[in-house]
């Protein structure tokens, strides 16, 4: 699991790069290895379809869905209304209320400001404080 | 007052003023809710059509927590994994206690847990089946969260409905829950092994599923004895 987290978070430091396939590819594979442990969140009552892996100290807000095949690194927000599924968020990252991601791939360190976005396949990069300020790379 | 104090408070607040909307709401309230129920119904069509397409039977289990849905599970899982391929959704509140006790059964299991929502709906069980190759399974078991209120509201693309209740839970259980029984195809009334020692009547049982809903199949049995489940299995097709 963490071989294909790693080779992930590789491609997507350097987004010129990535080569759509390979991504793809290897988020299937993420997917079929990843465990459940949802039992270690802070937050109140999210609604979980497993597969679901959280990292330490993951924050979740109310009324929240995650899952089939979502991973959340340590010290993410997911905050009120999100919906998540078949999505990798990696270490630091703050997402908006009311996003709804599809098959994504959120990057290290990444903060979204803003409220109401509905993305599918696309990686996730960097600070934005209003949704036309969003870097996304479409795969 | 601490903030998590505060945030409940106010989500409850938010639920009352949705039932008792205010006049200039209210129409507001019941077209979205009609629109809810409309889109669930529509969901639970595709999820079903995908079920058919793929030969899978099907199967919702709804019933009160304790009244034997899982013990059930696991007597139809002991019988059917020798020869098929078998998927069981589980949901609950919380934890996965009930998808590892049907695992030993050598089913496959999927555990949803629903955290405030008191109910499956057909959007949880869509979002399971796109990432399945539904060819890999014969039968699949939808054991919904436990009680005998909500999950009448939403249907979830399964052949049949069964519902499960026990003899501990008393005679009127199945006259106070009518529209579980309405909606529902199989009834089983589960722990049958204890009618002496409770002396419940479960004729009365029997006959108030009858009248509620004419065309329900109803079936005395005991998960623990093993009593009935032989007649169970030829009821849903095995």
């Amino acid at each position: 699991m963490k071989e294909e987290l790693t080779k992930i978070e590789e491609i997507i430091v350097n987004p010129t790069g990535i080569k759509i396939s390979n991504i793809q590819e290897l988020m299937e594979t993420f997917f079929v290895k990843l465990k459940n442990r949802v039992d270690n969140y802070i937050g109140d009552y999210p609604t979980f379809i497993e597969p679901v892996y959280l990292e330490d100290n993951v924050k979740i807000g109310d009324d929240v869905l995650l899952g089939p095949n979502v991973y959340v690194g340590a010290n993410s927000e997911i905050p009120d209304y999100v919906e998540i599924s078949n999505t990798i968020i990696f270490d630091n990252v703050k997402i908006g209320e009311n996003f709804k991601l599809e098959n994504c791939i959120v990057a290290k360190n990444s903060s979204f400001n803003f409220k109401n976005l509905n993305l599918k396949n696309s990686v996730l990069i960097g600070v934005a404080n209003l949704k036309n300020e969003l870097q996304t790379i479409g795969f | 007052m601490s903030d998590k104090e505060e945030r409940e408070i106010s989500r409850i607040k938010e639920v009352e003023s949705t039932n008792l909307a205010r006049d200039d709401i209210r129409e507001l309230v019941i077209e979205t809710k009609k629109a809810v129920e409309k889109d669930n119904d529509l969901l639970a069509n595709r999820v079903h059509r995908n079920f058919l397409d793929n030969n899978i039977k099907s199967f919702d289990i709804v019933g009160a927590i304790g009244a034997g849905k899982t013990a059930l599970l696991e007597k139809i899982a002991e019988k059917l994994t020798p020869k098929f391929r078998m998927l069981v959704i589980c949901g609950d509140i919380t934890t996965r206690v009930d998808a590892d006790r049907i695992e030993k059964y050598n089913a496959e299991t999927i555990q949803i847990n629903t955290g405030r929502e008191c109910a499956l709906n057909a959007y949880h069980i869509h979002q399971i089946i796109k990432n399945k190759d539904l060819q890999n399974y014969d039968v699949i078991f939808i054991e919904n969260v436990g009680n005998l209120i909500c999950p009448s509201e939403f249907v979830l693309g399964t052949d049949k409905r069964i519902i499960v209740v026990s003899i501990t839970e008393g005679e009127w259980v199945v006259e106070k829950h009518p529209m579980l029984f309405k909606k529902s195809d199989i009834a089983v009334i589960n722990k049958i092994d204890l009618k002496e020692r409770l002396g419940t009547n479960v004729e009365k049982m029997i006959a108030d599923a009858k009248k509620i809903n004419p065309e329900i199949e109803v079936i005395t049995t005991s998960a623990k004895t093993g009593e009935n489940i032989d007649k169970l299995m030829e009821l849903i097709g095995f």
